[in-house]
């Protein structure tokens, strides 16, 4: 894996990221009036402050050293090299089923978002059975149905596809 | 006034309202197992239900869904790491560690006996506080309530032991999220980005469900197996060990019952910061070698949440009661069922209507012992719950997270700002940031900058107002040394700096 300073180039990743975010966020408070951006934009300034902080500390050099060791000496190196890591691939599919999910509710709606889930994850995640697939995802459904719908009387979301707003 | 508590205490001790009780209890006990449900929409769903009810009776329901709620939530943050409600999330941290030890049995044990200890010792101080709320709560003004955020942040930040700088920017981050949305100081919409849904903020309860149902749902998938690591010593937990858990860590239950008995009787600070900073001051609390197992499955890390969250939800009956302030978003649905019944919560309700709201009272602790009971009774079976395989178990939770997720106000973008925070969750667990911060930050971020204008209006712009009132003065002090303190201990280390750069250079 490439490195930067030492350390490995996704270890800085949310650092950036929220830098970025943070910068982002501070430009639009300042399109807002003195009063309303007071508070966020202070916070906003210190915060990048904090995120050049953390960034210099994840290196391995000496100034980051002494930082994390004064600063946050959870992450100090040794301990971080100790840190059990896992494939980034298998963490982006993780969060696609996610994310997966939480779309296939806004489109086709819950009460076939979690039979379609369900089965799908089953099948292709877990490897299970066809049998046990389609037992698990009409079980998951039944609940949400009996539950929400029946029990509590709450419409459930129908989908953009099926009308939902 | 003793003629009054036994007054409530006599006409609780019917059968209907018993019945009711229990009802409410289980109706608490399910929707505080369900994330995203919690006391404040099984509130709102029976609300209708109650007109018909005498208004004691709708006391005594209302009582024990608010007593079973907290058991419920407990249950599910330490056996799944999925809160039912915010303040649980304290509980998962090392509630859920114990339950991937295969403890689930002791932590649960130990949650029910925190649980009702803290709900007996809540009543207790509600009791004696009620007839002298009102001085209480006046010595604290804009200026203490900025600063009692800012105190908050700060010791949830220091309590990430050995995370100072990243607690405080998950903290920032916290804070950056929570002023999206209307602001009331200025009148207008900020940081939407055109999005209609954000003009109400970034809701808190979809954001938690995310944070942590989420994302350890995410962390399951990816390193696979089951919540439990030790599939026999799940078999073998004895439920009385941890009963016996709180009754050894007593000092913890006690302190826990008093920082939830204050928190509560403030208006709008609520459960989340009752048990968050009952978990961080046990931490800072502890001998030096206990500290570093706080987060792996301490048990003290269960019984000090535990303890605030119920002595939280008697005490926050104070401001509700006594002022018309509702302690939280509970205490605000439950004053709509005390305005249905015809009692106008303020001043005048404590002087027409003390029978039924001893009674309440009353109700509100049998409901906290009654759930810790049946909470205990399920402890061996829901412990199994903890093998489940993650391939099978995640999809499950994240059905009904997601589900209760658009349920809280059946608004579909619950279910994004759910699965965006997943994602944030495990990107902070994955990268070691805390997520302590994140959500004391969410919860105190819109009131901390009113304070912090009213303040300033106050005192025509000038910041000396936080050191011309003693109490603000203390907690501006208390928080800078709670900042400086440890990165001063860590400088002075000499020895342990020499090792690092020594080291370092080694390399």
């Amino acid at each position: 894996m490439k490195r930067v300073l030492g350390t490995p180039v996704t270890d800085y990743m949310p650092a950036l990221g929220l830098l970025t975010l943070t910068a982002i966020y501070l430009a639009t408070a300042y399109q807002y009036s003195p009063d309303a951006r007071a508070v966020p934009a202070g916070v906003a300034w210190v915060m990048l402050i904090l995120i050049s902080l953390d960034l210099v500390s994840r290196t391995r050099t000496k100034s980051g050293a002494a930082l994390m060791h004064w600063l946050n000496p959870a992450g100090d190196a040794d301990k971080q090299d100790a840190v059990k890591r896992y494939p980034v691939l298998k963490q982006l599919v993780a969060v696609a089923w996610i994310a997966g999910f939480a779309a296939a509710m806004l489109l086709i709606g819950i009460l076939y978002a979690v039979p379609l889930y369900v089965f799908l994850s089953l099948l292709i995640q877990g490897r299970r059975p066809l049998l046990v697939c389609v037992g698990f995802a009409a079980g998951a459904t039944l609940m949400i149905w009996l539950l929400f719908d029946i029990v509590l009387s709450l419409e459930l979301y129908p989908g953009i596809l099926f009308g939902g707003a | 006034m003793l003629d009054m508590w036994l007054h409530g205490i006599e006409g609780l001790l019917q059968f209907r309202e018993l019945a009711f009780l229990a009802l409410g209890m289980f109706i608490g006990l399910f929707f505080g197992a369900i994330p995203g449900l919690g006391g404040a929409a099984a509130l709102a769903l029976l609300m209708p239900l109650t007109y018909g009810l005498e208004p004691f009776t709708a006391l005594a329901l209302s009582g024990g869904v608010m007593g079973g709620v907290p058991m419920g939530g407990s249950i599910t943050a330490i056996l799944l790491n999925t809160p039912g409600s915010a303040p649980n999330a304290a509980t998962a941290i090392d509630g859920y560690p114990l339950a991937q030890q295969g403890k689930a049995g002791l932590a649960i044990g130990a949650a029910a006996s925190s649980n009702s200890i803290g709900g007996i010792l809540g009543t207790v101080s509600v009791l004696a506080i009620l007839p002298i709320a009102k001085n209480i709560v006046l010595l604290f003004g804009p200026p203490e309530f900025f600063l009692l955020a800012l105190l908050g942040l700060v010791i949830v930040s220091t309590t990430s032991r050995g995370k100072l700088l990243r607690g405080l920017i998950t903290g920032g981050f916290g804070l950056m999220v929570a002023f999206i949305g209307y602001n009331d100081v200025s009148g207008g919409e900020r940081f939407t980005y055109g999005v209609e849904y954000l003009w109400d903020g970034v809701h808190l309860v979809p954001a938690l469900i995310g944070l942590f149902a989420v994302a350890e749902m995410i962390n399951l998938y990816v390193k696979g197996g089951s919540v439990a690591n030790n599939a026999a010593s799940v078999k073998i937990t004895k439920m009385t060990s941890g009963l016996m858990q709180t009754f050894r860590h007593w000092p913890t239950v006690l302190r826990g019952s008093l920082i939830g008995t204050v928190v509560g009787a403030v208006p709008g600070v609520g459960g989340v910061v009752a048990s968050f900073l009952s978990y961080s001051m046990t931490v800072q609390a502890a001998k030096e070698e206990d500290r570093d197992s706080f987060g792996k499955g301490n048990i003290k890390g269960v019984i000090a949440p535990e303890a605030a969250i119920n002595a939280k939800d008697c005490s926050s009956l104070i401001p509700t009661l006594a002022f018309g302030i509702p302690g939280g978003v509970e205490m605000a649905v439950f004053m709509g069922i005390l305005i249905v019944h015809g009692m106008q919560p303020g001043p005048l309700l404590l002087r027409d209507h003390q029978v039924e709201i001893y009674g309440l009272i009353w109700a509100l602790t049998a409901s906290c012992v009654l759930a810790s009971f049946t909470g205990l009774l399920l402890v061996k079976p829901l412990s199994y719950v903890t093998l489940l395989d993650a391939q099978i178990l995640a999809p499950l939770v994240l059905c009904v997270a997601f589900a209760g997720s658009y349920a809280i106000d059946m608004t579909i973008e619950n279910v994004v700002v759910t699965a965006v925070f997943g994602v944030i969750g495990y990107l902070m667990v994955r990268f070691d940031y805390p997520r302590l911060t994140i959500v004391i930050a969410l919860v105190l971020g819109a009131s901390a900058e009113r304070n912090f204008h009213q303040s300033m209006l106050m005192s025509d712009g000038k910041w000396s107002i936080y050191l011309n009132r003693p109490i603000s003065a203390v907690l501006l002090a208390a928080t800078i040394a709670l900042l400086v303190i440890p990165v001063v201990r860590a400088m002075l280390s000499k020895a342990s700096n020499r090792k690092i750069l020594v080291e370092r250079e080694a390399a």
